[in-house]
């Protein structure tokens, strides 16, 4: 598994690295006492500090390597390990640094922005966790670029289809086709939401007017409309028509279902990094803010 | 409006199929999403390209930013569409043609069969990317902000708070950089203004700040005295009184290493100053033995003992160091604590029993000292220690020689000259300090028997009965007796220990033992028949009790427990001199 060896990377190499770094920082935090109360203001503050914030430049820095595609400076995957065991030691390292002080002041804030970019990343580990075994259960070895082209074809054969079929059933299914939503905001996406519609023409022709569009969730409607009309056939073409029209409409179903898993999968495979990119930058800039200020009133 | 949409699409035969739907709406929404009224595959076509609205008389497409349409082979991002004008988009095409009766727009759709897969993905929107959450927009934003409100905005209130103007309490001010509460006292001090403290930016807080309210604070060494140390520069209050910590506790450096780290190396930080090493609460030489400040008179040299030219004696006192094993007090006082601790001696006068700490000695306030015994207040009370010689003469003045002798003097006159003169003195009443004594026979004028007399009890007060009980009284012979006795002044020690910090009120009680065992337990003053003797206990003492490490059965103590770092005396000097 891909996440396995990114966490047991060489032996859980960088496991043992975060492992030893707070051992360290809690040793250095240890010595503190005694003339000054334990502090970001004691040498000792000062060097736990800086390490944190070497850590942080060091951990955004990942962003960088790996758009590096030929850089020499170890491996991707090494790197990714790294930062995310570093990345949870850094939260000790931080909170030996203020020892455990906390306030409303810019000094936490960077320390809440870190939490959250921690926090972030620790949710995206737990998804990427989680996600490739669902993943690979719901498309069956197949890409999102072949469930889609798999619809297409779905689709066209059910456009040929329906034009020998009851105009009241080509209306139908045509529709139901133009009108399947797939993906779409945020939200949608990461709910996994149908919100498919098609027209139904019977209907609207007993009404007297137009054609109405109703829901079609999952495409229930029209497969239920379609079978509908299946024992209503008058004839054996028609009928047959029908029948393929049912079986293609359903296998149209299980694809559509699979490609808006897929999506609601990645959506909260990538939703972290909408969350865990913007407030590393804040916390950069919070944290040069930090310093800065910690200087500026000696 | 209504339209009539007309769909064409080659039929298997090759021949155009129609497919008409009516629909009645005030716009038209073209694109590649499954909720357009249009919907159109196709490379470069968005899932909401563009809209067209309007009527029979006026009909337009207009797309959205950033994306186009063909109109009769020319991009445009807005058009009228006229009757005959085709648009094309993504390979799809719109002709608009005249409408049938009953409708008011007709449009002829032909699809664009070539339409590939991934065109076809991309007619949704399959990924996070391509909704209106944005990591590089969003990094911005926050950013922006956290600079702003965390930096900028603070940094500009610095300016109108230091001209004493002050900024509207929504925005964040420059206390947003605080690194922790302030303890309240420094927090009604500065009054939430940073800069009282923090007069510049990127520099410490210096001392002048701290002593704007601390100026009776005195440093540890004396600049005159720092030089002779190898110590190094003076050190800024900050550095160890840390503020922002939140509580007051941790403003004062208890530990024990601030002390030790250099007076345990006196030698070499100290040099020439001969500060005694100490490096531990412990029996000597961790910890050198007690001395005690003693007030005693100055060596005279070469004059009479005490007494100047016009009969006065004058002492020069000074405050004296020595250590406890040998020093002695020289306070001009004779007094026994032995004597009066002894009830077959001495009772008090009003319920008989033995005399007790208490009954001389009083706290003052501050748990520390006591109030200085004087005799008016500790011996003259309760009528141990009248100061009369005669139940029917006034008190003697106390501490004026002069006047007492002229009181006495003028007693016997006023006695010799009185015709309702009572016919015995025997009626006097023993007084504790008195003996009864017959008056002798005087033969000679009245006036002369009363000075006679007056001379004789001035002469008995002042070598015998009197003041000489207690005072070393010098007899200078003088032919004129009202200067002829002096006393030798008292002063006794208030503080054995000015530099040090001890609380008589928390060793009031100790272990099983409290009241006057508790002060025997520490001052020795039962078999002391000398005020010589000083009674002060030396370290052994303290460490039957205290210990600087937790121990069973031992109180700790910290060197500041007892010691301060800023110089009590000083500190008093200061105040002094701020009392002037």
């Amino acid at each position: 598994m891909i996440h396995q060896s990114i966490l047991r990377y060489r032996g859980a190499r960088y496991a043992w690295w975060a492992l030893g770094l707070i051992v360290l920082s809690a040793a250095l935090y240890s010595t503190q006492g005694g003339r000054q109360q334990p502090g970001g203001g004691t040498w000792q503050g000062y060097v736990l500090g800086s390490v944190g914030a070497l850590l942080i430049v060091w951990l955004t820095l990942l962003g960088v390597r790996k758009r590096r595609y030929s850089s020499r400076l170890g491996s991707v995957q090494g790197w990714t390990s790294a930062h995310i065991w570093l990345g949870m030691a850094l939260v000790v390292v931080a909170t030996l640094h203020c020892a455990g002080r906390f306030g409303w002041n810019v000094h936490t804030l960077a320390y809440a922005f870190m939490c959250a970019v921690i926090g972030s990343g620790i949710f995206g580990l737990y998804v990427y966790l989680l996600s490739p075994r669902e993943v690979s259960a719901n498309n069956t070895g197949l890409s999102r670029a072949a469930l889609f082209a798999e619809l297409f074809e779905l689709d066209r054969k059910g456009r040929e289809l329906a034009r020998a079929c009851d105009p009241m059933v080509n209306v139908a299914v045509k529709s139901s086709i133009e009108r399947t939503t797939i993906g779409g905001g945020v939200f949608a996406q990461l709910l996994g939401s149908d919100r498919s519609l098609y027209m139904r023409a019977d209907t609207a022709v007993a009404a007297g007017r137009g054609a109405v569009v109703i829901a079609n969730r999952d495409q229930e409607a029209v497969i239920a409309d379609v079978g509908r009309r299946v024992p209503q056939a008058s004839r054996r073409t028609e009928a047959a028509n029908l029948q393929a029209m049912m079986v293609l409409l359903c296998r149209r179903q299980a694809v559509l279902r699979r490609i808006r898993n897929d999506i609601r999968l990645y959506a909260w495979l990538r939703l972290w990094l909408y969350i865990h990119v913007p407030l590393t930058f804040a916390l950069l800039i919070a944290l040069i803010v930090h310093i800065l200020t910690s200087f500026m009133y000696w | 409006m209504e339209v009539l949409l007309r769909q064409m699409r080659p039929g298997p035969d090759g021949a155009v199929e129609f497919q008409d739907t009516e629909l009645s709406a005030d716009a038209l929404s073209v694109g590649s999403g499954p909720d357009c009224t249009i919907q159109l595959l196709g490379e470069g076509v968005a899932p909401r390209h563009a809209t067209i609205r309007g009527g029979r008389e006026q009909l337009s497409i207009i797309c959205r930013r950033g994306r186009k349409v063909a109109l009769n082979g020319k991009p445009v991002g807005s058009a009228a569409i006229q009757v005959g004008d085709l648009v094309e988009i993504g390979g799809n095409r719109l002709r608009r043609v005249e409408p049938p009766a009953g409708f008011d727009v007709a449009i002829e759709v032909e699809a664009n069969t070539q339409v590939a897969a991934s065109a076809f993905e991309q007619a949704f929107r399959t990924d996070l990317s391509a909704t209106w959450l944005t990591k590089r927009s969003a990094a911005w934003v926050v950013g922006s902000l956290v600079l702003l409100l965390g930096l900028l905005v603070p940094y500009s209130s610095i300016a109108p708070q230091r001209a004493g103007r002050s900024i509207p309490a929504f925005l964040p001010s420059d206390q947003f950089w605080t690194a922790g509460t302030l303890i309240p006292a420094h927090e009604l001090a500065a009054g939430k203004r940073c800069g009282s403290c923090h007069e510049q930016l990127f520099g410490h807080v210096r001392d002048a700040a701290c002593k704007d309210c601390h100026k009776a604070i005195a440093d540890h060494v004396e600049d005159s005295k720092l030089h002779q140390t190898s110590l190094g520069e003076k050190q800024r209050c900050a550095e160890c009184h840390r503020e922002h910590h939140e509580s007051p506790a941790g403003l004062i450096i208890r530990d024990d290493q601030l002390c030790t780290d250099c007076h345990a190396k006196s030698d070499s930080k100290f040099g020439p100053l001969k500060v005694q090493p100490v490096s531990a609460f412990s029996p000597s030489p961790a910890h050198p033995a007690f001395t005690v400040s003693l007030v005693k008179p100055r060596a005279t040299r070469g004059e009479a003992p005490g007494v100047t030219e016009n009969g006065a004696v004058r002492v020069d006192w000074q405050v004296r160091r020595e250590p406890i094993a040998s020093a002695r007090e020289q306070s001009n006082l004779m007094f026994s604590h032995a004597q009066h601790l002894d009830p077959t001696h001495v009772t008090r006068t009003d319920d008989g029993g033995a005399l007790g700490c208490a009954d001389c000695h009083t706290p003052e306030p501050d748990g520390e000292h006591f109030v200085p015994v004087t005799m008016q207040r500790s011996c003259g009370t309760a009528g141990c220690h009248e100061l009369r010689f005669d139940p029917r003469a006034p008190q003697m003045p106390h501490g004026n020689p002069r006047d007492a002798i002229l009181l006495i003097q003028d007693y016997f006159v006023r006695r010799a000259v009185d015709p309702n003169k009572p016919l015995a003195t025997l009626e006097r009443r023993r007084l504790p300090d008195e003996d009864v004594q017959q008056e002798s026979p005087c033969a000679g004028p009245s006036f002369q028997c009363a000075l006679q007399r007056a001379q004789t009890e001035i002469e008995s007060q002042f070598k015998t009965r009197g003041c000489g009980g207690c005072h070393n009284v010098i007899d200078t012979h003088n032919n004129d007796l009202s200067a002829r006795f002096q006393v030798w002044p008292v002063r006794l020690t208030r503080d054995y220990f000015p530099d040090v910090r001890f609380s008589h009120q928390l060793h009031a009680v100790q272990k099983d033992k409290s009241g006057d065992a508790a002060c025997l337990s520490c001052h020795a003053v039962k078999k002391s028949d000398s005020s010589a003797d000083v009674f002060v206990p030396d370290l052994p003492k303290c460490l039957e009790c205290h210990s600087e490490r937790l121990q069973t059965d031992r109180v700790t103590l910290q060197c500041s427990s007892c010691h301060t770092y800023h110089p009590k005396t000083i500190i008093g000097r200061l105040r002094e001199a701020e009392v002037q």
